[in-house]
């Protein structure tokens, strides 16, 4: 591969190096997350995770582990920044993007640390371009606190039933309300919009349902313009865990599958919009 | 009222009210014990389609004991209940309930996997819209499979508004329709004929040549298509409205439309077109005052009967057919001396309401009326 034949004293400069055969096993996981422009880059010996917040009360993840790469050097416990995601999402679909097979776009990422640019090889069927990409320093991102002792309720469900209520959701509606029940209804989705009232119900013996743990009955509900980013993660996930803590906090963790069948997570955290009593 | 269908049945539910999108914005529910009638009106009352599903097409059908003879009709935003019906692919049961006290339709979809979706929907209630159409009465009479139609249609870009319908004993062709001379060098004209042989039923009382709105005709042409139902047209001269039906064993579907007044018509003095706005104009008298006029055939006019040999049968009464003994129809309030839409006027079913509904929209070429070189269509040669 072209871009490994850089010397070796390049290399020793960078505090994080990641390389990807197919720059798309990246591309596409960030696009599920991208709903504001800046992403917080944090990256461990164990891989690397891409925040994006929402006025403190929506955060998206994305981890790619180490294993996706095929390179993956870093020089420091934790490394961190914070790019332009839009543009970081442009370079790495420089080549147009072709899903052509056989043809795929090879990646190296490369960070010299604080106050470096963080650069982009970037190559496709012989042409290399280098993308070198401002970084700005990382914002701490919020601490949710959502620990799983804490968790009251927890559904594993495969992606693809929740896939179509999402598509039909009534977007007229401001919330989205999610009831958990050990009882009846067991798993419901709810939207109040302006031509009425909806309800998607997912009962416990359902095939579709993979862990159903729910030990009390919880409604909450969550503001619909927060949530309706996750729709990307849930359309490329194979199957999304929904739980809810004490507070009412939501946390859906996604399963994707990359082009190569290698397994990354998408999480997205909630706040709730209030306290809602039984209806 | 209570009524439950199943899987196959619900997807038909769903394609009639997507074949309703086509002509208003709002879908009247009206249950009634001979089935549930789905109905849409346009703005302009122009327009008007209805969807009657028997009681033999649900798994289950109950009225309610407030629906005796005075049945509540709920009046629905198309947009509310339409995206219901898209995604169906997973639905195995659909339960439909008109809840009266708190004016709700609860609509319950039982999918694969033990997921159900519930809907409720608020709706208005509204009094029953029907239109009267005596279709026996009408001399012209087509009658093809779906299939015949839809191929003739195709050719017509999906912008195409109208379209003109021209029937002779020999000939039936449609092609399509622009207002105005000025535009002679941007259009493409598209014209296909038709032998009668074609037709499995083909009665031409009178020579006409009927312009239409095209656009909220597909909607029954599709629904007939995948139904692979034979499409029935009635209709007379120009100005007289036109009605496509469709029916089987479990449910019947009609589309009525009005058409332009044709003021060049045999009958008619061929002079600048006039519209008499208060006096009832012939485009009025869907209904003749005088039982038998119009089913007079002018001389010169012969019954084709069809060629596959079938009966000459009478008309397929439409289930619209009220109020015959009333034959009166109100012109629309703004006609303009122009070729205008006739509108029709619908009957409320309860007897205390007014005597016309008014008509909300005008007709959108008014302004052009005086100079329009109204390009009608040729007279037929006899």
């Amino acid at each position: 591969m072209p871009l490994s034949t850089q010397s070796q004293g390049d290399a020793e400069q960078y505090v994080l190096v990641a390389s990807l055969d197919n720059a798309r096993n990246l591309s596409n996981i960030l696009k599920a997350i991208t709903f504001k422009d800046h992403a917080i880059f944090s990256a461990t010996p164990n891989g690397l995770k891409v925040t994006v917040e929402d006025s403190k009360c929506l955060q998206a993840n994305a981890f790619i582990q180490s294993e996706i790469f095929q390179e993956y050097t870093i020089k420091e416990d934790s490394v961190g920044f914070q790019v332009n995601l839009t543009v970081l999402l442009d370079c790495l679909n420089i080549f147009g993007g072709s899903t052509a097979p056989g043809v795929s776009t090879a990646l190296r990422m490369c960070y010299k640390g604080y106050g470096y640019p963080l650069t982009l090889f970037l190559e496709e069927g012989g042409v290399v371009t280098v993308c070198k990409i401002n970084t700005e320093e990382p914002e701490e991102p919020v601490d949710f606190e959502f620990c799983s002792t804490n968790v009251t309720n927890k559904v594993i469900l495969q992606s693809e039933s929740l896939k179509e209520a999402f598509s039909e959701l009534d977007m007229t509606s401001e919330v989205l309300q999610i009831t958990m029940s050990p009882s009846q209804p067991y798993f419901r989705l709810s939207t109040f919009g302006n031509s009425g009232n909806a309800h998607y119900d997912y009962p416990k013996d359902s095939d579709m349902m993979e862990l159903f743990k729910c030990t009390k009955t919880q409604t909450n509900r969550y503001k619909m313009s927060l949530l309706k980013p996750s729709t990307k993660a849930l359309a490329l996930s194979c199957k999304v865990s929904v739980r809810t803590d004490s507070r009412g906090f939501l946390s859906l963790q996604y399963l994707v599958r990359n082009d190569d069948g290698q397994i990354c997570f998408v999480e997205y955290y909630c706040c709730p919009d209030e306290e809602v009593a039984e209806d | 009222m209570n009524c439950v269908l199943e899987g196959n049945a619900v997807k038909a539910f769903g394609k009639a009210i997507h074949s309703l999108s086509r002509i208003g914005d709002e879908l009247c529910l009206d249950p009634m014990s001979k089935g549930l009638a789905l109905r849409s009106v346009n703005s302009a009352h122009s327009a008007y389609a209805c969807f009657l599903f028997s009681p033999m097409f649900f798994q289950k059908y109950n009225l309610g004991p407030e629906q005796g003879s005075e049945t509540v009709q709920c009046k629905l935003l198309m947009k509310s209940i339409l995206p219901l019906f898209r995604c169906l692919a997973t639905v195995e049961r659909c339960q439909i309930q008109i809840n009266t006290p708190n004016d709700r339709v609860k609509i319950q979809f039982f999918c694969r996997h033990g997921i159900t979706k519930t809907h409720d929907l608020c709706f208005e209630e509204s009094e029953a819209l029907q239109a009267a159409f005596a279709s026996h009465l009408c001399p012209n009479v087509l009658k093809a499979p779906a299939r015949v139609l839809g191929e003739m249609v195709m050719h017509f870009p999906v912008s195409q508004e109208e379209i003109t319908l021209s029937v002779t004993p020999l000939r039936v062709s449609l092609r399509n329709y622009f207002e105005g001379g000025n535009d002679h060098m941007k259009i493409m004209y598209t014209e296909m004929s038709l032998h009668p042989d074609e037709f499995d039923y083909f009665q031409i009382g009178v020579e006409s040549n009927i312009t239409f709105c095209l656009k909220e005709l597909r909607g029954l042409l599709s629904f007939a298509e995948s139904h692979c139902l034979p499409v029935s047209v009635h209709f007379g001269a120009a100005g007289k409205p036109v009605c496509f039906s469709v029916e089987d064993m479990i449910l019947e579907a009609t589309v009525v439309l009005s058409t332009l007044i044709d003021s060049e018509s045999p009958s008619q003095p061929a002079e600048t077109l006039t519209v008499a706005p208060r006096t009832p104009t012939r485009c009025a008298d869907v209904v003749p005052e005088s039982p038998g006029e119009a089913a007079t055939v002018p001389a010169g006019m012969e019954l084709v009967a069809s060629s596959q040999g079938s009966p000459i049968e009478d008309p397929a009464l439409l289930l619209l057919l009220h109020h015959l003994s009333e034959p009166h129809y109100q012109e629309r309030a703004n006609s303009t001396p122009a070729s205008s839409i006739c509108s029709l006027l619908f009957r409320a079913k309860s007897p205390e309401s007014g005597e016309g509904l008014p008509v909300l929209a005008c007709c959108s070429d008014e302004e052009e009326a005086e100079e329009e070189d109204v390009m009608m269509m040729r007279s037929p040669t006899l």
